[in-house]
């Protein structure tokens, strides 16, 4: 057995300082050591040797452990410092390469455009304290037009073509639908917005869809004017385009606000020099708004010899269209990832 | 609607305003100004010149050189056309004129001979259709003259209105409207172009007469008689301002009613007298189904709810929209009886909807006229149609039916309100010389004002203070008025959970998840419906489709998702994406109830190449969207016999939340993909976001981290082939109490040495205690029931 444990500790020492690698090494290690290595099939048979033979031989085992545990650890040390100081030539990969996932930037989640931007003016307004609120999709004619002081066989219906249902509704053409149930809901004063998707009966092209997004906003109190509306109106915008945009505020008809306005903006491609956007006039038109009509107010059980507000509607498709120079309003529902993938 | 500077410039003085800056007033402070055209610009720089000489061109035969005298300069030009000759007064064209953007005049050399300038045929000057040679002014045109000083008629200015933003305004859709709103901006008086003194030339010779029988249809109608009548092309000057305001000339007669209504806004008529039948105009309601020829050969069989002209016979014109091939005048007329009428703008507005014929007229007629308009719309015409045949006659008085008078409005209100409502502080002074302006009549009355609405405004457009408001504001110029914070009560606002709630769910599928957002129409068509075979006609339907793929509302996102998927899957090999939306469910389609509108989010999955079942990636993203939501309670069991026709039966779980179905997860049926004609593979999840919604969510309790030592165990065991692997976790979890921390599936493995039918699962179990280390004995124990319970359920160990 002597002569088995020194050929054994031969053959160890010296198949580990020709090892080359640390996993080679490892494979030594468990080959002399391990739970079915050499050594520990000639220790579990010491049981079978003499009492005096045994202890002998315990201890020759013993130093044979030690001496190539030692040696082991010695070359695991050799070949670890090695490979590290070459490690830029031994261990060299071609870093501008990427994972075939990564490569495809469609593989990487996004939001919709519209998301995004509905998210960030959601938040916005939530800042400066308004309720965000919601309506039905498809709405009754009351909601959509009588309540906003636009009855039936009124000229202004041809301002929104609308969509109507079999059974006899229809679908909203414009988020100011949300305002009747806004004010059913909550007491004045009161600030709420309400986001949403709207419909209009229209052949589409580059510039027409027939689904787009607006957001509709509604402040009341007592003896709100034009002048608050022009402030909160201008502080929005800056939050939106992250500047300071230069407006105007112009008629425009719309029967639920008394007086109505257009807003427009200094066109922010050429800065209000003139452009293909603007059709050269310099100014974009983004935000109709008013004082709320009495009659809508008191439609929503408002009082308006009590209270008085404002209203405006914000289109987030258009908007979005400024921001990013998009040519065509159709891409956002196309579902097409080739869009998708650059917002 | 085109504006003519012509026909404005003769109501209000113009002289000094710039074009562009009138319309930009306009647009701040009345209605918007679309865009801006001048007709026949290049007129300044074509002149009078008179043909001193004309020489053969020496290189070419058919052309000539002529020598030309502009008054202050002579010119030779090149020629080619055959008729001018020494002496001649002919138009030329200099260096400079534009005719179009492609052609414009420049000093040039036509075979060898230097020409510097051209001279105009009719057509050219877009004066006729004459082209055979160039045009010869009269003998005594002042030589040197533009031709825009010659025929000044033929340059204008016009201005397209927006016509959205004069809906409002019924007087906004005339020149008159506009000249005062331009005298109220410029501070100029507005000129009135009705000579009311014509009535005395009126005589009393016809006997017509005029009976309303429904005064609500029609509150006015006035008429008048003209003799003397010949039907002939209009004169230069009438087609120029015809053409100009965007119309066709006709002849004089038809010009002039079409004149005038683009002048004072009221449309007007001019029957055949000799075509009418006895002695009384009757304005009625139609009978039902009654028959109407109108002058454009349209057929119509009336409804009651149309208001007719008639006379003796029958209807002779739809009232507001057209007048009847009946009555209509023709070459050979030479007596007509002109009507100028005011109708309800309901009826009018109906009517034109009803039968497609949306006219000029109607188009006015429905945003309520004022009836006070007939009078001076007659004058008018009768005094433009003495102008063009100054042998005709009005051959009656004003025939007037006006059995229900106008009313006056008056609006009580004070400039503090004025101020409050603008936020503004302007003076008394300025808001009364602004409303006075705007030739309302203001009594001061207490501390308030009596404001009278003058009646072209009274009809529907003005009627509470907020329009006063309105009015003061716009000419004051909104743009003056200075921004101001509203003082509000400071504390945050309510949160809309649902919102965020969404918001929250599309963050986890984009985010985590990898997916992108898509968003599809609302509506779908029979076509994706019947590849999904789910063409059962649920869908709640539009009345006025766009198409035929459009013509329903959705009941589902899986049809526009598929869509999304098969447009897609051209251009990429792997991706994912979901959409978040509403779906619209309707029990009883012909219920007036709105419909049930459903929160859903639906996902796919898509992979063109085929590989491991894309089932489980679909399965990942549903499972894992349940964790980051904290549903408390749900669930994801297998479905085979409840599934929709585009559901893999082998491959589709049913989401449980709250014992409630809350969606599925599948891959889509062969069939489907074979439908849809995509390549590759596809699995999808469609969920109920409101449910996800509603539910109880996990409370995060810390759970102290496992302190003793985990004991792995791994078994495999033999089953038949559709045994769900959860069954099999199911049962050893259940064997160990809670010394069994976890079981995962290792691998499964089918084919040989496993028999036909059977699969080989291989499970890891973790055995530990939260309170000690578990003793050898323990974990053989843990082992053998663990074992002994997969025997038991007849999974012997391999």
């Amino acid at each position: 057995m002597e002569q088995e444990l020194t050929s054994l500790r031969a053959e160890a020492l010296s198949a580990i300082s020709a090892a080359s690698t640390v996993d080679a090494v490892e494979e030594l290690r468990v080959k002399y050591l391990g739970r079915k290595g050499a050594l520990t099939l000639i220790l579990r048979s010491l049981g079978t040797l003499q009492p005096d033979q045994r202890a002998a031989m315990g201890k020759l085992s013993n130093e044979f452990k030690v001496e190539v545990e030692a040696a082991l650890e010695a070359k695991k040390g050799e070949l670890a410092m090695s490979g590290v100081k070459n490690l830029a030539n031994t261990q060299w990969i071609d870093v501008t390469l990427d994972t075939p996932a990564a490569t495809d930037r469609e593989r990487l989640g996004r939001l919709h455009p519209i998301s995004q931007i509905q998210y960030e003016i959601e938040d916005i307004f939530t800042s400066m304290g308004f309720e965000i609120h919601n309506g039905p999709e498809v709405e009754t004619d009351y909601y959509n037009f009588e309540a906003l002081n636009i009855p039936k066989h009124h000229p202004a219906r041809d301002m929104q073509d609308t969509f109507w249902t079999e059974d006899g509704n229809l679908l909203r053409t414009h988020t100011s639908a949300i305002q009747i149930r806004a004010m059913e809901k909550v007491k004045p004063p009161f600030r709420v917005v309400g986001p949403g998707r709207v419909f209009r009966y229209e052949s589409t092209d580059a510039s027409h869809e027939n689904t787009f997004y607006q957001v509709e906003g509604m402040m009341v109190d007592r003896d709100i004017t034009v002048a608050h509306l022009i402030y909160v109106m201008k502080q929005l915008l800056k939050e939106i385009f992250h500047r300071e945009v230069t407006i105007r505020l112009r008629p425009g008809y719309f029967p639920f606000v008394e007086p109505g306005f257009e807003m427009d903006i200094h066109c922010l491609i050429c800065n209000g020099k003139g452009c293909s956007v603007c059709k050269q006039s310099g100014w974009v038109e983004l935000l109709p708004c008013g004082l709320v009509h009495p009659m809508v107010l008191s439609m929503g059980g408002i009082d308006p010899s009590m209270w008085s507000g404002f209203a405006f509607g914000l289109g987030l498709n258009r908007l979005i269209m400024m921001k990013y120079g998009i040519n065509d309003i159709r891409h956002f529902l196309s579902g097409d990832i080739r869009f998708l993938q650059q917002f | 609607m085109w504006l003519s500077l012509n026909i404005l410039s003769q109501m209000v003085d113009t002289t000094g305003i710039d074009p562009e800056e009138l319309a930009l007033r306009l647009t701040m402070s009345t209605a918007e100004i679309d865009s801006i055209e001048r007709v026949n610009e290049h007129f300044a720089t074509i002149f009078a010149a008179q043909i001193l000489d004309v020489k053969q061109h020496p290189n070419a035969d058919k052309l000539t050189l002529v020598d030309c005298d502009l008054g202050t300069r002579k010119i030779r030009v090149v020629c080619g056309a055959p008729n001018h000759r020494t002496g001649d007064i002919v138009p030329l064209a200099t260096v400079g004129t534009r005719f179009s953007d492609d052609i414009i005049i420049k000093k040039t050399k036509i075979r060898g001979e230097e020409s510097e300038g051209m001279l105009c045929s009719e057509r050219e000057l877009g004066l006729s259709e004459d082209h055979s040679g160039i045009m010869v002014l009269p003998a005594g045109t002042k030589i040197g003259a533009s031709l825009s000083e010659i025929y000044p008629h033929r340059a204008d200015v016009r201005f397209e209105i927006d016509n959205k933003s004069i809906t409002h305004r019924p007087d906004l859709w005339s020149h008159v409207g506009f000249a005062r709103e331009l005298g109220a901006l410029y501070g100029r008086p507005f000129k009135s172009i009705v000579n009311y003194d014509l009535m005395k030339t009126f005589r009393d010779k016809e006997k017509l007469s005029v009976r309303i029988e429904n005064p609500d249809a029609a509150p006015r109608y006035s008429g008048l008689v003209v003799t003397g009548i010949r039907i002939e092309e209009s004169p230069d000057w009438l087609k120029a301002m015809v053409e100009s305001i965007g119309m066709r000339p006709i002849n004089n007669i038809v010009d002039i009613t079409n004149y005038v209504m683009a002048e004072i806004g009221e449309p007007m008529h001019a029957f055949d007298r000799k075509k009418l039948s006895g002695q009384e105009i009757i304005v009625r309601m139609a009978g039902n189904r009654e028959p109407l020829t109108t002058l454009d050969g349209s057929v119509f069989e009336l409804n009651p709810e149309d208001i007719v002209i008639a006379d003796a016979r029958g209807p002779v014109a739809l009232a507001g929209v057209m007048g009847g091939g009946n009555s209509e005048i023709e070459d050979g007329t030479s007596e007509i009886v002109l009507e100028a009428a005011s109708f309800n703008p309901v009826n009018i507005r109906k009517t034109a909807n009803r039968y497609a014929h949306r006219t000029e007229a109607a188009i006015r007629f429905e945003k309520s006229l004022s009836p006070e308009l007939t009078i001076p719309a007659l004058l008018r015409c009768f005094d433009l149609i003495k102008q063009v045949l100054p042998g005709a006659e009005a051959a009656s008085t004003i025939i007037d039916a006006y059995p229900v008078k106008q009313k006056t409005i008056v609006i009580k209100t004070t400039t503090d309100f004025i101020r409050t409502r603008l936020g503004e502080n302007i003076d008394d002074a300025r808001i009364t010389s602004i409303l006075t302006s705007l030739d309302f009549k203001l009594t001061p009355d207490g501390d308030a004002l009596s404001i009278e609405v003058p009646s072209y405004r009274a009809t529907k457009d003005i009627s509470i203070p907020e329009d006063i408001v309105e009015e003061v504001g716009r000419i004051y110029g909104y743009d003056t008025i200075t921004p101001k914070a509203p003082s509000v009560p400071c504390a945050p606002p309510g949160k809309n959970l649902f919102r965020l709630f969404e918001r929250r769910v599309k963050t986890i599928l984009s985010g985590n998840h990898n997916m992108i957002e898509v968003s599809g129409y609302s509506f779908i068509g029979e076509d994706t419906l019947t590849k999904l075979k789910v063409s059962e006609d649920h869908e709640l339907r539009l009345r006025n489709p766009l198409s035929s793929e459009q013509d329903r509302l959705r009941r589902s996102l899986v049809p526009s998702i598929m869509n999304s998927v098969r447009y897609n899957s051209r251009f990429h090999d792997d991706f994912a994406i979901f959409e978040l939306g509403r779906v619209y469910l309707k029990k009883d389609r012909s219920s007036t109830e709105l419909a049930t509108e459903r929160t859903m989010v639906t996902g796919a999955v898509y992979r063109k190449k085929t590989g491991d079942p894309l089932f489980y990636s679909a399965k990942q993203i549903a499972s894992g969207l349940m964790h980051k939501l904290q549903v408390a309670d749900w669930d994801l069991v297998p479905e085979s016999s409840e599934l929709p026709p585009f559901a893999h039966p082998g491959r589709a779980m049913k989401l449980i939340v709250d014992t409630q179905a809350a969606g599925l997860v599948f891959e889509l049926h062969p069939e489907t993909i074979v439908a849809f004609d995509i390549t590759g593979s596809a699995a999808l999840f469609d969920i109920d976001v409101d449910l996800l919604y509603a539910t109880r969510r996990r409370d995060t309790v810390f759970t102290e981290l496992q302190k003793y030592p985990d004991v792995p165990f791994e078994v495999s065991v033999l089953a038949d082939r559709q045994v769900y692997a959860k069954e099999i976790c199911g049962i050893i979890r259940k064997s160990g109490s809670d010394l069994v921390q976890s079981v995962s599936v290792v691998s499964m493995y089918e084919g040989s040495p496993i028999p036909e039918g059977k699969k080989s699962v291989s499970v890891k179990v973790v055995f530990a205690s939260r309170d000690r280390t578990l003793t050898t004995a323990e974990v053989e124990k843990l082992q053998k029931q663990t074992v002994g319970a997969l025997a038991a359920k007849g999974f012997p160990l391999r």
